[in-house]
């Protein structure tokens, strides 16, 4: 045990050694000085020096403690049921490849593994818990620094003990010849039938526990409330409550008779996984292969899992014509990839709750105001975000840029077929939401009814520039790839920590700031053609005229990029960055 | 058809390539040998532009490469050790992306023989993923031929490959040459370059040592009226010991 506790203590330090090496570098000194401001100012001050949140305890009512903690141990007792029921392979412990090949075949006991992985996930979790208590200290009125880190790490302990004990019970299990299936069934009968308790004492105790509408959200909290605390309910939860509680200590000595009964159930799921005897090695050679394989992707730029299934060509790719388009064909595929059925559920599920929001906070008559408010949201929010998000550009390619070197195109050609498929896809997205909106906003508050004219005149003006913002936008991040490919996360081996943090936040700010200035131009000569039209009051026929003008000059300075970026792309010299 | 005066490449103060002239005519097939750190990747990553020479004129097929790259290009075929394809792309989109790419009006009919000498045609819907190295690197190597280059690049071409791979990649170089095509292999394997290679080029710390066709070299090098293998070469051209640890 002592030389694995060597081989993790020596993989930290040199670990720590390396990246402290790299800030011998401007590129990673001047990002680790911005990361570390970042976290200074945003965290820790306000955490510990005295910040508007930073000294105060949590200044709830004791009942009003007592229903966060019952939400907190209601959340935890969803993860343990969903531990049960979705994992569905064998008992399988993270090791790194190399730890395979060493420590497998050496004559060390399956014991000494899991204590060696115990010990190591400790560092993950104490890493984990320095950010949640962070954060929760930023955003949640956090009391002493130390009780919640101490709060965060009893709970992720227990979490990580429970993990490992119910994939060795699944395990077990499987050897007995109880599928998966038969274990998710038997997992959603016990759940139904407490469930099913629960309800029939709510129903018992009378009129005070009636289902409210949905749309009550103080009743619905009141019922909540009383559905937890009374009845058999908490007793249920209790387990989960006493993980918990320690983080909501408010003075060390509550924390410490708290932090007991936390102990003694974080012993048991101890005792549980160490006297567990169950076969892990397989299956850990097979997820360390896995997981090396996914991390070699990710360091070569790759973020996208491997596609294993192929994805139809969007269109018949004629073999004469622009190379550019080639490009732009390639990467509507790999964008397939990512635009699988569990994207669009996860994407309606997001929805779904915002829409349900908005639809409640006004009121069932006005859904279709919810529908297109819901719509324009995700339209602002598309173009801020979507540029990160759809990334089928040189941030996907950059591994392979010295491929699209050996192609013979000008380098205007391929930085315009890099930026084309990201583009075309946010811009139909972007104006299917526009459509919604126009359809959806009948009438505005304060404003009352929208004529189609108007409506119709806004959304012509917003989709003929639609394109070309998306253009600007893409090209920023695209230009920072092939101007500093070495700072770029999807480098070969992108940086991590706080100066990748610290990067990232130059980048931010840059992409805000050029942004900005490519706006100037083409808002000024909007302005200007929009300016007869207010003479003639011609408010409405101006908007869509001024957004022609708009697009035009944004597409000049989008073409005067993609010939700079293309001249970039040229003279690009991949030796230098590596 | 391949022609390079004083290449140069600089990696800040170092230099991986120096000086380095020679040239390559239509069926000849040059091999590229030296020791690790020799400069021979950077000397063909060079040639085929994917880096920028520091110093030097690179000419291929008549067109240099710094001014008209697009024509230097269009004409050469470069293969890697690793064979590089794109994971999101079955082989036949592949195809087809690589004849846009290279304006090859008719690539399904270069492509039908290509693939069955290569033994990839019944693999068409597979992605990269679901190929074994071997298939990778044929599917490059179709890829790479379906624009008919006159110039071909390889980068350590039989690394992974089976003994039947081996001896079929040799065979379809020397086709290659006997086409026309003129042709560098950069190899560790000497005895296989023996096999394949019309001329030789040795390099160490990014300089010429020699150069020349195969023949005159192994004669030069020879020892008491016996000529000496490429292996014997390379290590009295170097100064390279066995017994070295």
């Amino acid at each position: 045990m002592r030389a694995l506790l060597y081989l993790q203590y020596q993989t930290f330090i040199n670990r720590q050694a390396s990246r402290l090496k790299r800030l011998k570098r401007p590129k990673y000194l001047i990002g680790g000085i911005a990361g570390a401001l970042y976290f200074y100012f945003y965290f820790f001050r306000l955490l510990f020096g005295g910040g508007r949140r930073g000294t105060s305890t949590f200044d709830f009512s004791s009942e009003h403690l007592q229903f966060v903690q019952t939400i907190a141990a209601s959340v935890l007792l969803v993860i343990v049921v969903l531990a049960w029921l979705i994992p569905h392979g064998r008992a399988a412990l993270m090791f790194t490849e190399a730890e395979v090949n060493f420590l497998f075949p050496a004559p060390i006991s399956r014991r000494t593994l899991i204590h060696f992985k115990l010990v190591k996930s400790q560092i993950a979790i104490l890493f984990t818990t320095l950010l949640l208590t962070l954060v929760t200290g930023r955003f949640g009125g956090a009391g002493s620094g130390w009780i919640r880190a101490l709060g965060w790490w009893v709970i992720l302990s227990t979490l990580n003990l429970h993990f490992l004990g119910s994939s060795f019970a699944r395990t077990m299990l499987l050897e007995r010849g109880i599928s998966n299936w038969k274990r998710r069934l038997i997992v959603l009968l016990v759940l139904a039938a407490l469930v099913a308790i629960v309800v029939i004492w709510s129903r018992r105790a009378g009129g005070s526990l009636s289902f409210p509408d949905l749309q009550d959200f103080p009743a619905l909290k009141d019922y909540f409330r009383q559905l937890t605390t009374t009845g058999p309910a908490p007793y249920l939860l209790y387990p989960f409550r006493m993980v918990v509680q320690p983080f909501f200590a408010q003075r060390a000595s509550q924390f410490l008779l708290l932090l007991a009964p936390a102990l003694a159930i974080m012993l048991f799921h101890y005792l549980w996984v160490i006297r567990a005897n169950v076969a892990f090695e397989e299956a850990s050679v097979d997820l360390s292969r896995r997981i090396a394989e996914r991390m070699t992707a990710a360091r070569s730029g790759n973020l996208q899992p491997r596609p294993t299934k192929a994805k139809a060509s969007p269109f018949r790719l004629a073999p004469i014509g622009s190379p550019a388009v080639a490009l732009f064909w390639k990467n509507l595929i790999a964008a397939g990839q990512m635009f699988s059925l569990r994207i669009w559920l996860i994407l309606l599920c997001s929805l779904m709750p915002m829409m349900f929001v908005l639809a409640s906070s006004f009121g069932s008559l006005h859904m279709s105001y919810a529908v297109g408010f819901g719509a324009m949201m995700v339209l602002i929010w598309s173009l801020m975000i979507g540029p990160q998000l759809l990334r089928q550009d040189f941030r996907h390619d950059l591994p392979i840029v010295d491929v699209l070197k050996t192609f013979p195109m000008r380098g205007w050609q391929v930085v315009f077929g890099e930026l084309l498929a990201p583009a075309t896809i946010l811009t139909l997205l972007q104006w299917f939401l526009i459509a919604t909106a126009m359809v959806f906003l009948t009438q505005l508050p304060d404003m009352g009814k929208v004529p189609f004219g108007s409506r119709f005149s806004v959304a012509l003006g917003i989709a003929v520039v639609i394109p070309m913002l998306n253009l600007i936008s893409l090209i920023i991040p695209n230009a920072s790839v092939l101007l500093f490919p070495g700072w770029f996360q999807s480098g070969r081996e992108g940086p991590h920590g706080i100066e990748a943090t610290g990067q990232r936040l130059i980048f931010m700010l840059g992409q805000v700031l050029v942004f900005v200035v490519a706006l100037i131009p083409a808002g000024a000569g909007a302005f200007l053609v929009y300016l007869p039209f207010v003479y003639w009051k011609q408010y409405m026929l101006g908007i869509p005229v001024a957004s022609v003008a708009f697009a035009v000059v944004l597409a000049i300075e989008a073409a005067i990029a993609v010939f700079a970026l293309g001249r970039i792309f040229e003279r690009f010299d991949l030796s230098a960055e590596t | 058809m391949i022609q390079v005066e004083g290449l140069t490449k600089l990696y800040g103060e170092f230099a991986a390539v120096t000086d380095l002239s020679f040239a390559v005519q239509p069926g000849e097939v040059l091999g590229l040998v030296g020791p690790n750190g020799a400069g021979k990747t950077t000397t063909l990553r060079c040639l085929s532009g994917i880096i920028p020479a520091t110093r030097g004129v690179i000419c291929i097929g008549g067109s240099v490469l710094a001014d008209d790259p697009i024509s230097a290009k269009r004409q050469l075929a470069f293969f890697s050790d690793e064979p590089r394809l794109f994971d999101y792309l079955t082989l036949e989109q592949h195809l087809a992306f690589t004849a846009r790419i290279y304006q090859v009006a008719n690539y399904r009919e270069i492509a039908h023989p290509l693939l069955e000498e290569l033994e990839i045609s019944d693999k068409m819907n597979l992605l990269p993923g679901e190929l074994s190295r071997g298939m990778k690197q044929k599917l490059a190597i179709a890829c790479g031929l379906l624009h008919s280059p006159k110039v071909i690049f390889f980068d350590e071409p039989l690394t992974g490959l089976d003994p039947i791979g081996i001896r079929r990649m040799k065979n379809s170089i020397l086709k290659r040459a006997r086409e026309g095509a003129a042709i560098i292999i950069s190899s560790h394997l000497l005895h296989l370059l023996e096999e394949v290679c019309s001329h030789v080029l040795i390099v160490k710390g990014g300089r010429k040592l020699i150069d020349g066709r195969l023949e005159d070299v192994r004669h030069k090098f020879a020892e008491e009226s016996v000529d000496a293998n490429l292996e014997e070469v390379f290590f009295r051209a170097t100064g390279e010991s066995e017994s070295k640890p």
